[in-house]
């Protein structure tokens, strides 16, 4: 893992695709579906992805602040519900500002609550998530006179990637590369062509806007005296105050960004991806993107993969009508549990070594007496993958070091 | 050449105490000037007056000669005044060199962090004032040592020449001392102006050019460190006049209430804070533990109660060995605790006067059994408290904090004492209360100890050492070095014990001793 971690970004990013997709090609090889890597898989994977890393990456700035945001959830219902509105009235590109703007409100909110009056934010948190899905729907009934769904949205809409996923050039079709190479049906080769081709063709614009946001953050949190002093206020505030730094002040431009971030991934939510706002079609995805962000260990790289993670099994569980996909998955469950007890292992952690064979021997024996799985294990999936990450990757996570804690101005 | 420093009739009053009263200072440029004092003398408060982090009440201050009035610690620095905390203000998964430019960054369009400029600079400074440092390593893999000259470049790198060090030795070990004195030679060699408050005799003595000695926030001396020695030292710092102590007749028994063998505690950093104890408390004895705070008396404190493991050593009460044994069995066992924070450790400040009562003996009678409260049995109990113990309240269902700190601190010590405890461990008793409230839980404590309880006192207050204790045994950096009557001790050698000046004995003849010294006072044979 170390060794990994050393490689320059340009190798090791690719390294961990083919790794993924190498499991994947191995496990569907000796299994009965055909799901594991087709289009339509990996453009799921994307549509569940890029909101659950919006929030992730809203949790980021929040908790980089050293305030927890368990309210994502509820900013990002309010960015569905704004960006719904403002692409009805003014457009769609509107709609996604506007969104971000609902979802920012939402970070004030949290801010006042937690950085201001002191008030838990685990507290403060929980309020906006009851809050926000209550006031979405009383707005819905205001605006629309239907409390639960919106009229049609105006979308940004889609982009094909030229030549690779026969996008169009000034009117011309251009080649589809991609699609040519997995119509070769050469073993892995056309597996990774069709996955790529999810992502590339049919993608939203704010799909893209995703990939820069990754290398932005980074630079951002890194480089720049913002992110310096966005970081002294999640490690040491105290610290930072005694060097004259206003923390209060970050704190809240942290929290809000996360709001306005998380805002834009619940506009994606409903101008993009539903077509309309629809009360419940976040599905949870402001969690599942603190999961992410955790997993993550607080990094925008680590949201991604997390997010990518987490959206992949949300998305072939939707396509997974008759349980196989799920039962391969079991296999590709087993055979992580059993890279993870190597490692543990090697790290003389000898606990989770046995806990890691021990789930791992379960999952293998389940996969071997069954043909198919329940359509409820596949919706559970992903919260199991998150508990088994936090199990045994928690020791090498590094939260901020004042998350969660109150300051106030001259405390020490 | 005017003064680097000079403070002229400084006075700054809090509620109830002056923390610093006309205090004079001149340190001079270039120069290593050390300001010692008991805890309590005032010494921090002056240096955030210097610092700007509080302003004074009355007096002037000059900077290089021109009047100053801060009233921000950046006020202070523009000036040239840096502050090294006693407790680092670094954040452990940032790099040296962030911790470092913070709030100072040298930056260009956009915010963007100019890390080669800010390392070169950095690397100006340090060889300027011959520090060295890795700008690149993340501060939570670096010594103690280490973060600590992380904290004083941080200072220079803004510009300072007159450095405050707030008991820059407190957190070493003696080899990181040396190597932080040699590097205050090194700063002094390139025109740094230090100010520094210690309280360990013989490092004042090693490194300062002068010594101002700061008692009940006056000034009582200022002098160059020529001809000084660590008994002039002490007896400037604790005062020529102690209490005659209160004659009483000795109370203490041939029984031993408490043995503590050998105990060893380690802190956070796995340096053990108190290192091989050994202490004998019979039953109707005070035994007084004299000490500058933060010697190991409340890692001490915590091994006896059970708050801390130890990891060498062995306790027991009555001949029962309790070192495994936990909190609440400790308690139920006879052990009773006043803390030294009583809002911290001592009581639930949001909760009724009976319910603070019953704390740490809600299992046993009158208060509640293994599982249930017994209300009226508690409120009754609290009822007798008040009474007996002078707790002025309106009714027991009150909440905590609408009491007076006497009155609370008579509350804990009724708690502690009406459960008829065999070893009482009692840290700073009488602690910020009032006159009245203090005799009358001095009055308390003794008449306890002629019914025969064992009390371990520990208290800053040399008077209240002094007037209740058997025997007195001083801690020096986590050690007993020294056993003394309080009816024949100086104040000359008290103060010196405490500081490190002296050591009479190691910690096993002190146990020696202490055995010796109870059956000397109880009269029984040997």
């Amino acid at each position: 893992m170390n060794a990994l971690r050393e490689l320059p970004a340009w190798i090791r990013w690719p390294l961990y695709a083919f790794i993924g997709i190498f499991l994947l090609t191995v496990v569907q090889s000796i299994s009965d579906t055909e799901r594991l890597t087709q289009v339509a898989t990996s453009r799921q994977m994307l549509r569940f992805a890029v909101p659950i890393f919006l929030a992730g990456l809203g949790g980021l700035f929040s908790e980089r602040s050293g305030v927890v945001n368990i309210g994502l959830e509820g900013m990002l219902i309010l960015g569905m519900w704004f960006g719904a509105w403002g692409s009805i009235e003014f457009g769609p590109w509107w709609g996604l500002l506007i969104g971000m703007i609902g979802g920012g409100i939402g970070g004030l909110l949290h801010a006042i609550a937690t950085v201001t009056f002191g008030v838990d934010h685990i507290i403060s948190g929980v309020a906006i998530n009851i809050l926000a899905p209550a006031f979405t729907r009383f707005l819905s009934d205001e605006v629309w006179a239907s409390p639960t769904t919106s009229p049609q949205t105006q979308s940004v809409g889609t982009w094909d990637v030229p030549f690779l996923a026969g996008g169009t050039v000034f009117g011309w079709e251009s080649p589809d590369w991609l699609l040519s190479i997995s119509q070769l049906e050469v073993w892995f080769l056309s597996d990774t062509a069709q996955l790529a081709r999810g992502l590339l063709r049919g993608t939203h614009w704010v799909s893209y806007l995703v990939i820069v946001l990754v290398p932005a953050t980074s630079w951002l949190i890194w480089r720049t005296r913002f992110g310096l002093r966005l970081r002294i206020a999640g490690e040491n505030p105290q610290a930072g105050a005694a060097q004259g730094i206003n923390i209060l002040r970050y704190k809240y431009v942290a929290v809000i960004m996360s709001g306005v971030l998380a805002g834009l991934g619940g506009a994606f939510i409903s101008t993009e991806l539903s077509g309309l706002f629809q009360g419940g079609n976040s599905a949870g995805r402001g969690f599942i993107g603190l999961a992410a962000l955790i997993f993550g260990n607080w990094r925008p790289g680590g949201v991604l993969i997390g997010a990518l993670l987490f959206g992949y099994v949300f998305g072939l569980d939707l396509r997974d009508l008759d349980g196989t996909s799920s039962h391969a998955m079991l296999l590709v469950n087993t055979i992580a549990l059993a890279g993870v007890a190597v490692w543990a292992l090697k790290g003389k952690r000898r606990s989770d070594a046995v806990m890691a064979v021990i789930l791992g021997s379960l999952s293998f024996i389940w996969w071997l007496s069954t043909e198919t799985v329940p359509s409820w294990w596949s919706d559970v999936l992903p919260f199991v993958l998150v508990l088994l990450v936090l199990v045994f990757f928690s020791q090498r996570l590094r939260a901020p070091e004042k998350l969660g804690a109150p300051y106030f101005k001259g405390s020490s | 050449m005017s003064a680097a420093i000079e403070l002229t009739g400084i006075t700054k009053r809090f509620p109830g105490v002056i923390a610093n009263d006309n205090v004079n200072l001149t340190v001079e440029k270039g120069e290593i000037h050390a300001i010692c004092g008991e805890n309590g003398a005032g010494k921090s408060t002056l240096m955030k007056i210097l610092y700007g982090l509080q302003p004074p009440d009355e007096g002037t201050m000059k900077v290089n000669g021109e009047e100053v009035r801060f009233s921000t610690p950046n006020d202070a620095i523009d000036r040239g005044i840096g502050m090294v905390h006693q407790h680092f203000m670094l954040a452990d998964q940032l790099t040296v060199l962030e911790n470092i430019i913070l709030g100072a960054e040298p930056a260009g369009p956009g915010g963007v962090i100019k890390f080669k400029e800010a390392e070169a600079h950095l690397a100006t400074v340090a060889a300027d004032y011959g520090l060295t440092i890795d700008a690149n390593d993340l501060i939570e893999t670096l010594e103690v040592g280490e973060r600590q000259r992380v904290e004083i470049i941080k200072v220079l790198y803004r510009g300072a020449d007159i450095l405050i060090l707030d008991e820059p030795t407190a957190v070493l070990v003696p080899q990181e001392v040396e190597a932080l004195f040699e590097n205050m030679r090194d700063l002094k060699a390139a025109g740094a102006t230090i100010l520094f408050i210690d309280h360990k005799l013989e490092e004042v003595l090693e490194i300062s050019d002068s010594i101002t000695v700061l008692r009940h926030g006056k000034t009582v001396a200022s002098m160059p460190n020529e001809g000084v020695t660590a008994h002039d030292l002490a007896e400037l710092m604790v005062g020529s006049e102690l209490p005659t102590p209160a004659t009483e007749e000795s109370t203490v028994t041939t029984e031993v209430a408490l043995a503590v063998r050998g105990v060893t505690v380690a802190d956070d950093d796995g340096r053990p804070a108190i290192e091989d104890v050994n202490l004998t408390i019979h039953k109707g004895e005070i035994l007084g533990i004299a000490g500058v705070e933060g010697n190991g008396q409340a890692e001490l404190v915590d091994a006896l109660i059970g708050t801390a493991s130890v990891s060498a050593g062995e306790i027991s009460l009555l001949g029962e060995d309790i070192t495994k044994l936990s909190v609440r069995r400790r308690r139920e066992g006879g052990i009773g605790h006043i803390p030294e924070d009583r809002h911290h450790e001592g009581l639930l400040l949001e909760a009724p006067l009976w319910e603070n009562a019953a704390l740490g003996h809600q299992t046993q009678a009158p208060y509640g059994s293994r599982w249930l409260i017994n209300r009226p049995g508690a409120r009754q109990q609290t009822e007798a408290i008040k009474a007996e113990f002078d707790v002025r309240t309106p009714n027991i269902d009150v909440s905590a904090h609408a009491l007076s700190g006497g009155n609370q601190q008579k509350l804990i010590v009724g708690r502690e004492l009406t459960a008829n405890p065999t070893l009482l461990v009692a840290a700073h008793p009488t602690r910020g209360v009032d006159v009245g409230a203090q005799a009358a839980i001095w009055e308390q404590i003794r008449d306890a100890r002629a019914n025969g309880l064992a009390t371990l006192l520990i208290s800053a207050d040399l008077d209240e050492l002094i007037g209740l204790s058997d025997r007195i045994v001083v801690m020096f950096r986590g050690k007993l070095v020294a056993t003394v009557d309080p009816d024949t001790v100086t104040p000359r050698d008290l103060g010196a014990y405490m500081t490190g000046a002296a050591s009479q004995n190691s910690d096993e003849g002190a146990a020696q001793n202490s055995d010796e010294g109870a059956a000397k006072n109880s009269g029984g044979p040997s």
